[in-house]
């Protein structure tokens, strides 16, 4: 600091340090002091030890009595400033009407989102907490070692015979339940018949879980073969009662005895049911390899409850041992055991063949993220024209600070009016909140099989710990500007002022709000895009007008007798399922002459199902109902995989598929019997064998409403009990692009918010701009300046920020495109200037208009109405 | 009585100060205590002393005109008060009188 010689001064960040922590009586003496020292002993050490010797002097003078005096809170009249800040906020909301407004309406907005997200993360992270072990249940989960070493996606589900192992071999654990999740369809009183799910469950299943009993014994009530648990709804339900115990039941002709009653299982429990049978009852049945196969573990599940002085290495040691020996003795199936904590199930990775519907964990990040952008979004809105309009608070503040408010006074000032406008935007929130629940919660299938978005008393503390945290956050950057105003240039003329500092943090600020809302915008367009892309995708076979009817269990033959009376129907077919929808199916195949057997994916279809759909025949002709010669009709991918040569010569050729011996009588033109996210491998269409679940009518009808009449009318005579369950081929691929579309409403929902906030703060930016130069537009305008130049000056800055956003959010939003909602497509639309580029210039025109609306307003006026009170 | 008794520091302290008569400020208390004392002092530790005795009202201070070679920081420039003589001329009294009883042989 020393102006002889500006390079002989001390470390810059030692004086720093000293003037930030130093007491204001004691800092120029001390300062002095050191400096003048540090003088001498540049002359004597020189410089470089005489800045370390100032460096070690300035860390001796950290001691209490040097330090400041902290008081944070130490105001002698607290309440009675509060009370003037809460005062003096108030004046200046109704005061400044339009950007309190806009204040209000952004954050408000935001925080709907916001508290969504609260109610849903809450609500997500209660899962499983009300088992009183939940500390100890641990999860065996099995992982498929496929032939070529690679390890599969880890299942949710285990064997039962893994369950019974380690029930009985490893050591350091308490309890072990299993279950099997067969317990479904009919149960019949004595004249009616319900239908349920449940599960065969080992009787240990209430001492490691916590469900507790309303009725029966918790120790024995799943002891014995054929005992049932039913839970309190359910026996309400059977018998308008609780008081059950020793009824019996009938399940498929055999009876079971009620043993218990338990409280329903809590919404927040991964696992639901509706009753429980004894799992010793699968001993007693026909299936009984269930038990003791170690190959059927697609649908038991185990769970563990350790004991207090675990060692979980040790026990996953010992079930790896198990594993070894069951891998060694079983010819089908290769697998690894392993163990997962209870609280890692619900949110948690994916596992295949979950219990019960799981919200997996990257959703809730991407909730979570997504939720944060909007909020911060607005918080800049807020801090945005805070510190724009600071300047006409100038002098309150220059007053304040020379009556003598301290910086922190200040800054507690500037927090308080946030926090207070945050909390009225909470109410507005609030009801927002209640209008988009139910958008949200049929927004994907995840949400709305998991959560209901029930409001708590801790989800309330919850926004209200929220809405201050956001009143801090938003009144952080303004309240810290204004702290910092010098009071001697707020007395010397506002105009003087130099706020580029404000300046340059708003510009960011606003580039960032319209990054984002741009980002949204392109995602939007490009997820619809490319959702209507994969509806109208060319699948090479015709979907019009086919209507998918459920057998439901009913025999095709009698369907089709019924149906083949309508005169609109044109075709009927029938298939095992539906191509093109998701599901898929498939086996190796192998031809005697060719080496090494192929995946191939099939339907089972009837002969009339090729000419119903309109699939293209390159050679043969369609299979028939003949059983005594096995026929297929494979793809094109099929030849050149098996190398079959032309189409022709692959006819008769023998494919041992499926267990039978299969000649080839007919190829068709690849088509895609998977959806976009597959892409063409061999393929073949096998007959029926009374494997069939759907029939395909083609309708040809002028008036449809009557037609699914008939076609209900005719259903009901030849099934009464089960309703008609139909849907066109067309709602059948959307339904399998509910993923795709509820991204698609995701982002939707997100970018109108987006771009709604970043518009209004881009509103109250251009009537304070347009404010503040009312007086030099209007002399421009009295010396000929025409409405066009004076709206390109007022739009000139913020088209360049525009640009610059444009830049980052384009390239951004296609990255984020390509790498999550597109990341597993084969086949993806081509995105060019209009994908990109729409949803940029819709953001832009909006914010120009914007804009210039408010320039066009200052330049319009009468240049005397604001050149006359000088 | 607790609270006038001098500490050995500030004993030295008040001395220096009244040996630098006009000029005592805080570079120069530290220069001379160090030189005399053959003691390096930090002037943290001065600061603490000098502030502690100011607030027993064993010295007074008044802030000096600012100075190119301190960055234009004015100096603080101390001064002993007459209660401060008063606790000087007793820790001497008792020290003089102790002396004045330790056997002479005792020093050889």
């Amino acid at each position: 600091m020393s102006k002889l010689n500006p390079h002989i001064a001390p470390p810059a960040f030692a004086s720093r340090l000293l003037r930030w922590f130093c007491h204001s009586d004691f800092h120029e003496e001390l300062a002095g002091d050191l400096e003048e020292n540090f003088l001498k002993n540049t002359e004597i050490y020189g410089l470089k030890k005489a800045k370390r010797k100032y460096t070690i002097e300035v860390l001796g003078l950290l001691r209490p009595s040097v330090i400041k005096k902290v008081r944070l809170f130490n105001y002698q009249n607290n309440t009675a400033m509060f009370k003037n800040y809460t005062l003096v906020a108030f004046r200046n909301l109704s005061r400044n009407r339009l950007f309190s407004a806009i204040n209000i309406l952004g954050l408000a907005m935001s925080m709907a989102v916001a508290l969504l997200a609260i109610v849903f993360v809450t609500e997500i992270y209660s899962f499983d907490e009300f088992h009183k072990n939940k500390d100890r249940i641990y999860r065996v989960n099995n992982i498929v070692i496929k032939p070529d070493g690679e390890l599969s996606v880890p299942y949710a589900s285990t064997s039962l015979l893994a369950a019974q192992k380690i029930r009985e071999q490893v050591p350091g654990i308490e309890k072990v339940a299993s279950f099997f999740k067969g317990f479904y369809g009919d149960l019949k009183t004595e004249n009616e018949t319900y239908s349920i799910e449940g599960y065969f469950a080992s009787k240990e299943f209430f001492e490691v879980f916590t469900f507790p009993m309303v009725q029966g014994n918790p120790e024995t009530a799943l002891t014995e073969p054929y005992s049932l648990v039913l839970t309190e709804s359910t026996a309400i339900k059977m018998f308008n009662s609780t008081d059950v115990l020793g009824k019996t039941l009938l399940r498929r002709k055999t009876p079971y005895t009620i043993t218990a009653v338990v409280k329903d299982p809590p919404r927040n429990s991964h696992l639901r049911f509706d009753v429980l049978g004894a799992q010793s009852t699968l001993a007693s049945e026909t299936r009984n390899s269930v038990l003791t196969d170690w190959n059927s573990m697609w649908s038991s599940y185990a769970y563990l409850l350790v004991s207090e002085n675990r060692n979980l290495e040790q026990i996953q040691a010992s079930i790896d041992q198990i594993a070894k020996e069951e891998n060694a003795k079983s010819q089908s199936l290769n697998a690894k055991l392993r163990i997962e904590r209870m609280s890692d199930i619900f949110p948690g990775e994916d596992r295949w063949n979950e219990v019960g519907t799981v919200m997996p964990n990257q959703r809730l990040s991407a909730m979570i993220i997504l939720a944060l952008i909007v909020i911060f979004s607005a918080c800049f809105n807020y801090a945005n024209l805070s510190i724009a309009r600071s300047l006409k608070r100038a002098k309150e503040i220059g007053v304040r600070k020379v009556v003598g408010a301290k910086q922190g006074q200040i800054f507690t000032q500037f927090i308080t009016e946030s926090i207070l406008v945050s909390l009225i935007s909470l109410i507005l929130a609030f009801f927002l909140f209640r209008l988009i629940r139910p958008e949200f919660l049929s927004l994907d299938f995840y949400i709305s099989r998991t959560t209901t978005l029930e409001l708590t008393t801790s989800t309330y503390f919850y926004f209200f710990l929220f809405t201050v945290l956001i009143g801090f956050l938003a009144g952080c950057i303004p309240a810290l500007v204004m702290t910092n105003f010098k009071p001697i240039s707020i007395m010397k003329g506002i105009a003087n002022m130099k706020v580029s500092e404000g300046i340059n943090i708003r510009k960011i600020l606003i580039g960032i709000q319209f990054v984002l809302s741009m980002g949204f915008a392109i995602l939007v367009t490009l997820t619809y895009k490319q959702y209507q892309f994969a509806l109208n995708f060319d699948l090479g076979y015709e979907t019009e007008a086919i209507l998918n009817v459920e057998l439901q269990g009913n025999d095709f033959d009698i369907v089709k007798s019924a149906f083949i009376q309508i005169p609109e129907i044109e075709g009927i077919s029938g298939s095992a399922f539906m191509p093109s929808t998701g599901s898929t199916n498939s086996d190796h195949a192998k031809i005697e002459s060719k080496a090494d057997s192929v995946v191939v994916y099939s339907i089972r279809i009837n002969e009339d199902y090729i000419q119903n759909l309109k699939h293209e025949i390159l050679a043969g002709g369609p299979i028939n109902d003949d059983l005594q010669k096995k026929q297929m009709i494979v793809n094109e991918a099929f030849l050149k995989q098996f190398e079959l040569g032309s189409p022709i010569d692959a006819i008769g050729q023998i494919v041992d598929y499926y267990n039978e011996n299969r000649e080839i009588v007919g190829v068709i033109e690849d088509f895609h019997y998977g959806t976009i996210y597959n892409d063409i491998q061999p393929f073949a269409f096998i007959q029926s064998e009374g494997y069939l679940n759907y029939t395909n009518l083609k309708i040809r009808s002028k008036d449809m409403n009557s037609t699914m009449a008939k076609i209900a009318n005719a259903w009901n005579s030849i099934d009464s009990n089960h309703d008609l369950q139909a849907s066109f081929f067309d709602e059948d691929i959307e339904r399998t692009y509910k993923d795709l579309s509820s991204s698609m409403k995701t982002y939707g929902l997100l970018s109108i918010v987006a771009i709604s906030i970043s518009i209004l703060g881009l509103l109250g930016m251009a009537v304070y701009t347009a404010e503040a130069r009312l007086k030099e537009l209007t002399i421009r305008k009295v010396l000929g300046a025409s409405v066009q130049s004076l709206v390109s000056l007022l739009s000139k800055n913020f088209v360049i920020i525009f640009i610059v956003s444009a830049a980052v959010a384009i390239p951004t939003s296609y990255y984020l495109f390509k790498n999550t909602i597109a990341q597993n497509m084969e086949y993806t639309i081509n995105i060019g200037f209009w994908e990109l580029g729409s949803g940029a210039i819709l953001v832009i025109t909006t914010a120009l208009l914007t804009i210039s609306s408010q320039a066009i307003k200052a330049a319009k006026a009468n240049p005397s109405e604001s050149l006359r009170s000088e | 009585m607790k609270g006038t008794n001098l500490g050995e520091f500030e004993e030295i302290a008040l001395l220096t100060i009244l040996v630098l008569k006009d000029d005592a400020y805080g570079v120069s208390i530290k220069r001379e205590i160090n030189e005399q004392g053959k003691r390096n002092i930090s002037r943290g530790a001065l600061h603490t002393a000098l502030s502690r005795l100011e607030e027993k009202g064993l010295l007074t201070s008044k802030q000096g005109q600012g100075n190119e070679d301190r960055g234009g920081r004015p100096k603080r420039y101390y001064e002993v008060s007459n209660k401060g003589l008063a606790a000087l001329q007793e820790a001497k009294e008792v020290r003089d009188q102790l002396w004045s009883q330790v056997p002479a042989f005792r020093l050889q």
